[in-house]
């Protein structure tokens, strides 16, 4: 996929203060991509702000972030991306346990807790799918069903069925590896649908999983459900489907590496199991593939280092005047100079904390107080084990199957659903392996030589962890906020956290624990799960403590609705109070079930990409 | 004596036997030039020789696609591809007909002098009039390019070798109509079980998809055209190399250098991040009788050569009516890669600053 030269560089600040775009966004994630892509191919002038340091998205670019990687000692999710403290984003090895009544004050986002979550998102162009694992299931059809179906939350004011013409678009441009027969479960089907290339074989891992477990019966609120080992499906390039087909056209053609120059890479997974936090070789889906298409129309304009830092408001329509951002010269210098964004609709994409941040930052709370409210991420339970036989780990993406067998049920009533990922990378979340077993072996075991050699491949290769994916729903008290006395190197406000894990989700915690314990039995493998209460993300519940970690899967905090009294978006993802700006992304979703949310997230831009043509056009 | 034209099936299956040699052959130099290039950033992180790597990775991946192709062709034509066949690696320095001379194709590191060899490959001559078969004394040493059957006569380039083995198709497909693609089509490689790269992969079925195929690997790599991008815009491999050469991008306007107007021409856009000392130091053309002295050494190059036959042996057997087997490939290009980086991390004992190299010799043709 060629990146058109010099695209990054063609815009200057005075360029754009005298141009009137159709559309300005803010963010050139996946969301900001997708709709600067859609309009822009409708001949719509667009106009990207994105708070990154700037540069084409070369190959060389996207290789200084992996060198950076191989060169970096701690190899924590963040680690390709260099630090901007112009446009800082959270980072691993930040994390420390919150002391009741005193906010943890040091990282860019101020947590108040009582629970410290990890969550990190990217601040890079492209995003945090630069970084993400790419797993890319749908949301079940009762997931937009909560309040009808089990007397939780709210209903999503759409249905699912309003989406899966947008779930298959999104499918397309994100290029899902996956096989329809796998994926037909808990209510989903798909016609006479295909993906647009075939599912990825499971590995040997989850091969060696299934024998143990694949009919195995577990027990919940009267229930009893049969659990097996299926395969993810995956946003990564994979073995194109030859029955694919798009607009009467069959067939497939993967996208590969972006550059500048014809470059042969990316168009297959290796296997590389390097996917968080950077595909070596850009056969995942990042959002620089589709920046690159949106470039490509010449529409539109890309302001890299230009941080937006205010939305102004005409007070008589409530309509948005202009943005205000602030681009800075360098990473390494505060200094900035204040620039304006002028269009006739404006779309902040900036993911679910920094879009709320910006709005509140402008002073745009709503009146039913919804921006900000109603934060969620998955609340991940880790559990990990010994596997009594060599299994292979370390090789293929970083997951490649799990059970979604709990995804759905009557025990929603009570407790979360949830899904299991089968980590392909061993105990790394966990623990920190394989650095941890290294150092175990080399400081308590005093190896050295051929034997370190053996003993660390033969504990690696023997490594199981599972990664428990639980729902967490909205609850108002965990949010997003700002407070003039937390600034960045800008002076922009710094967003405030204050989050707890729901009760209804640490059912689900305990059980999760109950249910690795039953998976591990089942496959004689030794169980090395503990949890230390010294960690941050230490919570208890009925006298037993858990670690619980952060999914970065955030969304909840300017809420769809279908009136303006319970929402700050309406079904487009258009503000219900400045009828000239749409909120898009994560933060418009009422729930998140159990899938990872980029999927749905690209799928409601495709959706709200239409409203805004249509907005544009009338 | 028989024409040494492209006349009868036979022949055209000696001739492509033969272009499936010539795009081997160059596979192992590009490789080891590619993985001489150390993973290293200089101090504002920006990856060194990064073009060279992208360049070098491209026409690996292009080969490869050629080497496929020809299979794909003898296939459709009802012969049977065969890379473990003895003399099929050529030993190195291999050589490449440049009119009345070979020039040079040696196994080394990334530098200069490879790029002036790469220069060479990927811009063949054009012969003048009536000088496309040349008659001399083939250099016994793996002569590429050779007119298959003939003692001693050559092609001027690859290029025309190419255009031959065109004309031949053409020829017989006109002598015999569709009863010369009588082969199976089962056995033809697609993109289905091919890792993606250099272009589509497709199956040589008739006359058409054969003539497609061999334009294909004459367009992208040994042909004669001299035009500077391609249809797709992209510029062509034998300008990267120079802007590699010159230590410049071409940026658009800049004339094709021309060495009669040093100044007035070639690349003079942005100068590119080369460093020529970011590169293992290997030994030119290493030869297994030069590791005597490193026991350690000579067991792990006898090791890649091992695997290294393996793997031709693997691809012949996926050529033969298993081109599912190609979904394999993927994991033992690695294991290539892998035990090419054990080698060239490895001063030779007695040689400093330089480093062991592997030597592609095949088992059993190893020179003294």
């Amino acid at each position: 996929m060629k990146f058109p030269v010099g695209a990054a560089e063609r815009t200057t600040v005075d360029e754009v203060t005298r141009e009137v775009y159709d559309a300005v966004i803010v963010g050139s994630g996946i969301s900001g991509a997708i709709i600067a892509n859609e309009l822009s191919r409708q001949g719509k002038r667009v106009l990207i702000l994105e708070a990154a340091a700037g540069g084409d998205r070369t190959l060389n670019g996207y290789l200084e972030f992996l060198y950076r990687f191989y060169s970096t000692a701690s190899k924590d999710n963040q680690s390709p991306y260099p630090l901007n403290n112009n446009a800082p984003m959270p980072r691993g090895g930040e994390a420390q346990k919150i002391r009741p009544g005193q906010p943890d004050t040091s990282p860019y986002m101020v947590q108040n807790g009582p629970f410290y979550t990890d969550t990190v998102y990217t601040r890079v162009l492209g995003g945090t799918t630069m970084h993400w694992e790419a797993k890319t299931p749908r949301m079940l059809p009762t997931d937009f069903e909560m309040r009808t179906k089990f007397g939780q939350v709210q209903d999503w004011p759409i249905k699912y069925e309003e989406l899966t013409s947008f779930y298959e678009t999104a499918e397309r441009e994100i290029g899902v590896s996956a096989d329809v027969k796998d994926q037909s479960y808990h209510g989903l089907s798909f016609g006479k649908y295909v993906f647009p290339m075939h599912g990825m074989p499971l590995s040997y891992l989850d091969q060696m999983v299934a024998k143990g477990i694949n009919g195995t019966h577990v027990k919940l609120a009267g229930h009893s459900y049969p659990i097996m080992v299926r395969p993810f499906p995956q946003g990564r390039n994979g073995i194109p489907n030859p029955d694919y087909e798009y607009e009467g056209k069959k067939g497939y053609v993967p996208v590969g590496a972006v550059s500048t120059t014809e470059v042969e890479m990316g168009g297959r997974c290796q296997g590389n199991n390097n996917c968080v936090p950077l595909c070596p070789v850009q056969a995942k889906y990042n959002a620089g593939k589709t920046l690159a298409k949106a470039l490509q129309t010449g529409r539109v304009s890309l302001l890299p280092q230009a941080v937006a830092s205010k939305v102004h408001i005409d007070p008589a329509s409530g309509r948005v005047t202009h943005l205000e951002y602030k681009k800075y010269d360098s990473p390494a210098a505060s200094s900035y100079k204040t620039g304006v964004a002028r269009g006739r609709i404006f779309v902040l994409s900036a993911n679910a904390i920094e879009t709320p941040r910006l709005m509140l930052a402008s002073g745009l709370q709503m009146e039913n107080d919804l921006v900000g409210r109603n934060l969620m991420d998955h609340a991940y339970l880790l559990s990990w084990a010994l596997m009594p036989i060599d299994c292979g780990t370390m090789r293929g993406t970083n997951c490649t199957g799990g059970i979604v067998d709990l995804r759905d049920g009557p025990f929603r009533k009570e407790q979360a659903a949830f899904s299991v990922d089968i980590h392909n990378d061993g105990w790394g979340w966990a623990l920190g392996s394989p650095l941890y077993d290294l150092n175990l072996l080399v400081d308590e075991e005093n190896k050295f030589g051929a034997t370190l050699r053996y003993d660390l491949a033969h504990r690696i290769t023997r490594q199981l962890q599972l990664a428990f994916m639980i729902e967490v729903l909205p609850s108002q008290s965990n949010r997003v906020r700002v407070d003039p006395g937390y600034r960045d190197a800008l002076d922009n406000m710094r967003p405030v956290i204050s989050f707890a894990v729901p009760e209804y989700t640490m059912r689900a915690v305990a059980y999760a624990h109950q249910f690795a314990r039953i998976v591990f039995q089942r496959l004689g493998a030794s169980d090395c799960t503990a949890y230390d209460p010294e960690d941050y993300g230490y919570v208890t519940y009925e006298g037993v403590g858990y670690a619980i970690r952060g999914g970065n899967h955030l969304a909840g905090t300017h809420v769809m609705g279908n009136s303006k009294s319970n929402s700050v978006v309406n079904t487009d993802q258009r503000s219900w109070n400045h009828e000239n700006l749409y909120l898009v992304g994560g933060g418009s979703m009422p729930s998140i079930g159990t899938a990872n949310v980029t999927l749905t997230i690209a799928a409601l831009c495709y959706k709200s990409a239409k409203a805004m043509l249509a907005q544009l056009s009338s | 004596m028989s024409s040494p034209k492209i006349t009868t099936v036979p022949k055209l299956y000696d001739y492509l036997h033969h272009a499936m040699q010539i795009e081997h052959a160059t596979i192992p130099p590009y490789l080891l030039a590619l993985y001489s290039i150390r993973p290293e950033a200089d101090a504002n992180d920006k990856p060194k020789n990064a073009d060279a790597i992208q360049v070098l990775r491209v026409i690996v991946v292009e080969e490869m696609l050629h080497l496929t192709l020809a299979a794909n062709i003898l296939n459709a034509v009802g012969g049977k591809p065969d890379l473990a066949a003895p003399g099929f690696v050529p030993l190195y320095p291999a050589s490449l007909p440049d009119g009345e001379n070979d020039f040079k194709v040696d196994l080394q590191p990334f530098s200069p002098a490879a790029i002036e060899t790469f220069l060479k490959i990927e811009r063949p001559g054009k012969a003048p009039e009536g000088k496309k078969l040349i008659s001399r004394h083939r250099d016994r040493r793996s002569a590429l390019g050779i007119c298959p059957g003939e003692v001693d006569l050559h092609y001027y380039s690859i290029g025309e070798f190419y255009d031959e083995v065109r004309r031949g198709i053409l020829y017989l497909s006109d002598k015999l109509g569709t009863k010369l693609f009588c082969g199976n089509t089962n056995w033809q490689a697609t993109g289905k079980y091919y890792y993606s790269g250099g272009g589509e992969l497709f199956a040589v079925t008739n006359l058409d998809t054969a003539v497609a195929a061999i334009d294909l690997i004459i367009q992208q790599g040994e042909g004669s055209d001299p035009s500077m991008y391609t249809q797709e815009g992209e510029l062509a491999h034998d300008f990267r190399f120079e802007q590699l050469k010159f230590g410049r991008y071409y940026k658009e306007g800049d004339p094709p250098y021309d060495p009669a107007n040093p100044d007035g021409t070639g690349p003079k856009g942005g100068v590119i991040n080369l460093d020529w000392n970011a590169v293992f130091p290997l030994k030119k053309n290493a030869k297994l009788s030069g590791y005597a002295n490193a026991p350690d050494l000579h067991e792990a190059a006898v090791a890649f050569n091992h695997v290294y036959a393996d793997f031709l042996k693997f691809l012949t057997e996926a050529y033969n009516g298993k081109p599912e087997l190609l979904l394999k490939a993927v994991p033992r290009m690695f294991e290539l890669r892998n035990k090419i980086n054990q080698l060239i991390r490895n001063p030779i004992p007695g040689m400093p600053g330089v480093n062991a190299a592997p030597t592609f010799e095949m088992p059993g043709e190893e020179c003294e």
